[in-house]
């Protein structure tokens, strides 16, 4: 996949490095934006971009791993590569557990680097994707009533009508009427539809944090 | 022959033989005009005798008159020589009164052939024949020559000149001279003079004996230039002496004398100066035969050191190889000093010089060990480097890697992009030279050698070492700051131990600040000059130092798990050999570094060189 619309982020101190790897990728037909320190970056990056970021793990003031913290924190869901000159396993644990795409070493083979940021774009997709799928069920979700909020998550959770009903304190045939009116609110078909649109509003809280 | 003849011919060959006696001094030693001068009174007396006895055997008062006559002429020589001595050999009188005796004489001498018959006789109208010593002997009569007077005052005028010089060394303390040669000249010309008048002016009938008073005044001069004498033949044994005794003290301290007499060109050598230059014992040497035994290498060197002692400071220290010839080398120490004429010429060099091979081939062994030890202590240094000094390698080699490999997609592009492959080339070209410079530096440091005394500076030093520590330093999370003056002058000595030293304390600096928070290890690099020293100070916000500060320079004390203690010592030697001084000082808390309550006030190194002469 070539995203033409996606911009790959570089960072790196060594403005030679930062040549080349801008060279490489723009053959390969990406956009590119190359930053020679974490901070410059952060200043001009825009939540909104599709895009990945090429990160040096070892530069003076702000390192990469503590780009990557900082980002996280902050609720900026950017996949990261991290190309680093001597990286040891501990730093590629903590990286790949933050959430890193990749942790590569330098110098790299360009089939892997290439592989690994189309990951990471690949990955940008699905995110992108997936915050606007939540978005969308959030506001449907938001349009329930709290006595439909409840059945729902009752549905969700597996329990039949009856036992809905009595733990609500009402009849089944309300129970039964609520449970119609939040299938169409929430625009699904089946109960299974349900129940995957309530797990993709729990994993877009994880995945955006307080969003 | 008769008492008269004998005892007058006896009293002129005593004379005679003295004169002889002092006129050979002088003939052997040009400069001793007191034994000339005295050579003349007593040819004066001499012949003065011989008038006298003339005189006394006259037959015919013409034949009489002559002999007074000529007796002015040794009258005059003695009257003149006896002032000379008295302001030669004592050394003492008024000029103005010996010029004034001098003139008085010859203007009687010029009066004794100018009026009368002479001086003291206008006219010698007969003889009178008396007996005296036995025997019949002629005096003159006839009348008086009133000009007799200037020949009389004028002795009168020598015998106050004498008094007075005699007053004056008697002072001067030199009381047996004063005596002896000054008191005999005032009695014995008294006396003399006294007669004279007694039987010039025909007072008594004695014929006149003059030169036994003058016989009295030479044996006294005698007697003193005896002494003398006697006393430069003691001085010479005393010299003879203390030589002996200096050659012995030269030879057991293993030192050898000389002596360039300048002017001539000729040098004097002791045996073991000869020996040590590979130069006989009777070969006669000079200053170019003494310069062709001198080492090739330490011969500019040492005309240098001539040349500045004779023209300037007249001092003479220089160090060099003499050439024995046989192959063998001897290291020389000279010392020595310019001797000059009152006009200030260099008239001769002399001094000593002692065989210091064995101090120097320890010196050089110590610089050897030492050299060593610093090579050690850096390859041990740059061993801890090693990962950072790997990735320094290794970022030239992944930027040219990838550069490469985005050129093959260019150029695999239709139409390839040759414009950036160009580019890409060109960098590829400029990385590999970087990687290059950086395995140079390390090959440099690495590279066990010899200590150079080149002019250096010290910023590029500091560079190139801040290039080594690098990535090191960013791993570290430590941040640089370098305040170089670039008004820093050159200083003298070896570039590579040099930025061993830095190396060292840039590191150490980071160990220090190992225990501070990542954002708060700030290391401080700058540059000055005072005085003509360059100074360069190191300053880190880490842990600090010992209670004392000295301790950290001492071998062995380390507070690193794995260090040997040693950095420090070496440096410190590297930099005391430049002649320098490295020393530590803690931070004062209003310092640069503001310390903050995670971190110490820190440290700070300081490193002083003396800059190097000439250019600035």
């Amino acid at each position: 996949m070539t995203a033409t619309n996606a911009t790959v982020f570089l960072v790196d101190d060594e403005p030679g490095m930062l040549k080349a790897l801008t060279r490489l990728l723009k053959a390969e037909g990406f956009t590119v934006q190359a930053f020679t320190s974490a901070k410059i970056f952060l200043e001009s990056y825009h939540p909104e971009t599709f895009s990945c970021l090429v990160l040096d793990v070892a530069m003076p003031g702000l390192n990469g791993l503590e780009l990557q913290e900082r980002l996280t924190r902050s609720g900026l869901l950017v996949p990261i590569v991290f190309l680093t000159g001597h990286g040891d396993i501990p730093m590629s644990v903590q990286a790949i557990k933050a959430g890193a795409v990749d942790f590569l070493t330098k110098p790299v083979r360009d089939s892997e680097l290439l592989r690994a940021v189309r990951t990471a774009l690949q990955r940008a997709a699905e995110q992108r994707e997936l915050i606007s799928e939540v978005a969308r069920l959030r506001q449907r979700h938001a349009s329930l009533t709290p006595r439909e909020s409840e059945v729902m998550t009752q549905v969700v959770a597996g329990r039949l009508n009856k036992q809905i009903a009595a733990d609500l304190g009402t009849g089944e045939h309300t129970v039964k009427v609520h449970r119609a009116r939040v299938m169409e609110k929430m625009g699904v078909e089946s109960v299974a539809d349900l129940v995957r649109a309530a797990g993709r509003l729990e994993a877009g809280k994880k995945v955006m944090g307080y969003h | 022959m008769s008492w008269v003849t004998i005892i007058w011919s006896m009293t002129a060959a005593a004379c005679l033989t003295l004169a002889a006696i002092h006129f050979l001094v002088w003939c052997q030693r040009r400069t001793a005009w007191a034994d000339l001068v005295f050579t003349l009174t007593s040819v004066g007396v001499a012949l003065y005798a011989g008038c006298e006895l003339s005189m006394m055997l006259a037959q015919t008062p013409e034949q009489f008159a002559a002999a007074l006559r000529w007796l002015q002429v040794p009258t005059w020589m003695i009257v003149v020589s006896l002032a000379a001595f008295v302001r030669l050999y004592l050394r003492a009188g008024r000029r103005w009164l010996a010029w004034s005796v001098f003139a008085l004489r010859s203007l009687a001498l010029v009066l004794n052939f100018l009026v009368g018959q002479n001086l003291n006789y206008l006219q010698v109208t007969g003889l009178k024949q008396i007996r005296f010593l036995g025997e019949t002997v002629s005096l003159g009569v006839g009348i008086s020559n009133p000009w007799m007077l200037v020949g009389q005052s004028s002795l009168l005028l020598l015998v106050i000149f004498t008094l007075d010089a005699a007053i004056a060394v008697w002072r001067r303390g030199d009381r047996r001279q004063a005596v002896v040669t000054g008191g005999s000249i005032v009695f014995f010309a008294l006396t003399g003079m006294t007669q004279a008048v007694l039987v010039l002016w025909r007072m008594v009938d004695m014929p006149l004996t003059e030169s036994f008073f003058f016989l009295g005044i030479v044996v006294a001069m005698g007697y003193e230039m005896s002494r003398e004498t006697l006393r430069a033949a003691q001085l010479s044994d005393d010299l003879l002496e203390s030589q002996q005794r200096m050659r012995l003290a030269a030879s057991a301290a293993d030192l050898s004398l000389w002596d360039w007499d300048i002017v001539h060109d000729k040098i004097w050598l002791t045996e073991k100066g000869r020996e040590r230059a590979g130069v006989s014992a009777s070969e006669r040497i000079n200053f170019d035969r003494f310069f062709r035994a001198i080492h090739p290498d330490d011969r500019e060197s040492t005309l240098r050191a001539v040349r500045h002692a004779v023209e300037i400071s007249g001092g003479f220290e220089a160090e060099y190889r003499l050439m024995a010839g046989d192959g063998t080398t001897h290291w020389i120490a000279a010392h020595g000093q310019v001797e000059r004429d009152a006009r200030g010429k260099a008239l001769r060099l002399r001094g000593v010089s002692v065989d210091v091979t064995e101090r120097k081939k320890a010196e050089g062994e110590l610089a050897q060990q030492r050299n060593e030890l610093s090579h050690l202590s850096r390859v041990t240094t740059l061993s801890e480097l090693s990962s950072s000094l790997a990735h320094e390698l290794n970022q030239p080699l992944a930027i040219i890697l990838t550069n490469a490999q985005a050129a093959q997609r260019l150029l695999a592009q239709s139409p390839p992009d040759v414009a950036e492959t160009r580019d890409i080339l060109a960098d590829i070209v400029s990385e590999d030279e970087r990687a290059g410079e950086v395995i140079r530096r390390l090959r440099a440091l690495l590279k066990p050698g010899q200590a150079q005394r080149l002019p250096l500076s010290v910023n590029e030093a500091i560079e190139d070492v801040l290039r080594i520590a690098r990535s090191d330093l960013i791993g570290r999370g430590v941040s640089v700051r370098a305040n170089l003056s670039i008004s820093v002058p050159p200083v003298l000595g070896d570039r590579i131990q040099l930025q061993q030293v830095l190396l060292n304390l840039i590191l150490n600096a980071s160990d220090a600040m190992a225990g501070n928070p990542p954002m708060e290890r700030h290391l401080s690099l700058a540059t000055a000059c005072h005085d003509g020293r360059v100074q360069i100070s190191i300053s880190d916000n880490g842990c600090g130092l010992p209670a004392e500060p000295e301790r950290i320079f001492q071998p062995f004390y380390t507070t690193k798990k794995d260090g040997l203690g040693l950095g420090l010592p070496i440096c410190r030697s590297i930099i005391t050999t430049h002649q320098g001084r490295l020393w530590a000082e803690a931070n004062a808390v209003a310092d640069g570094l503001t310390a903050s309550a995670h971190s110490g006030q820190g440290t700070t190194l300081r490193l002083e060189l003396p800059a190097a002469e000439g250019k600035p």
